[in-house]
């Protein structure tokens, strides 16, 4: 019974990362790029912070303590939402999305080939070798897609 | 070609997601989890906040005329980690991970094609489909 109500918990969370693409590609062709991706930042630190105060068990190192390696996360994240405020008005939610993911996927597999950022080696084979050139495939798609649509407007 | 490129770059930059989701998920063990996420926002709001301050056109006001539902992207990245903090323990990372990026292509494909949340329409086609069905094969394949 609860497996269900957890897969139906993670779907909403996808979609709601979607959906979050989407508001802030509309708010950013309204304001400006660093103006989006600076209010969800801030709105995301001020409510992560009301969570974290209330809700967070206490460990025993904290962010103060931790190697400083481990904090350069959010120049990442920055990027990131900076690249989908931008494209999502040019490109589509679908096709930032797409392009997303297939990189997220391709990065996780160097990541583990080459055991980067102290994680366990995980050689490459014939399998993922066929699943990095299925993700460029599915880019290459969503950019034919976008290209034949885009054609009759122009 | 223009549109290659900017395909690219969102490429590139979901490359740079999994490197943040490769430190975040030790540091989160360490600290806990709300506390590695609240310094990814943290450090995100300053570092842009300093961007805004020396950009040559900012507009900050301008967020503040928009309708108010347009300002909710940041409250959907918490409802996120809290998700995934809740799921990972209890079906494991994987099954996370798949269910979690299902959601997120059939939601986009969905916004698109109803152009809900005030964006354009555009329409599912073959090639679309075609893009989906290779995703989730090589979800299967790794």
């Amino acid at each position: 019974m609860l497996l269900p109500i957890v897969f139906a918990l993670l779907l909403a969370g996808g979609a709601v990362l979607a959906a979050q693409s989407s508001i802030n590609g509309r708010l950013g062709a309204h304001t400006g790029v660093l103006e989006s991706a600076w209010l969800t930042f801030a709105v995301g630190a001020v409510l992560t912070f009301l969570l974290m105060f209330f809700f967070e068990p206490s460990h025993e190192a904290t962010l103060f303590s931790v190697p400083k390696w481990q904090l350069t996360g959010a120049l990442f994240g920055v990027v990131y939402m900076l690249a989908i405020v931008f494209a999502v008005p040019r490109v589509g939610t679908a096709a930032a999305t797409v392009a997303v993911i297939s990189g997220q996927l391709l990065m996780s597999l160097l990541i583990d080939h080459f055991g980067w950022l102290n994680n366990a080696e995980r050689a490459l084979d014939g399998s993922r070798y066929l699943a990095m050139v299925l993700l460029l495939l599915a880019i290459v798609l969503i950019y034919l897609s976008h290209r034949r649509s885009a054609r009759p407007a122009s | 070609m223009q549109h290659a490129l900017i395909l690219v770059g969102v490429l590139i930059a979901g490359m740079g997601l999994s490197v943040e989701a490769g430190l975040l998920g030790p540091l989160g063990e360490q600290v806990g989890h709300l506390s590695a996420t609240l310094s990814i926002f943290m450090v995100g709001a300053l570092l842009l906040s300093l961007a805004l301050l020396f950009s040559p056109k900012r507009q900050l006001g301008a967020l503040f005329k928009q309708p108010r539902w347009l300002l909710t992207g940041g409250v959907m990245g918490p409802i996120y980690v809290i998700i995934l903090t809740l799921a990972t323990p209890l079906v494991g990372v994987g099954m996370t991970m798949v269910g979690i990026l299902r959601g997120q292509v059939a939601a986009s494909l969905a916004i698109d094609h109803f152009g809900w949340l005030g964006s354009e329409r555009r329409q599912v086609d073959g090639y679309r489909l075609g893009a989906l069905a290779m995703i989730l094969a090589a979800l299967w394949l790794m």
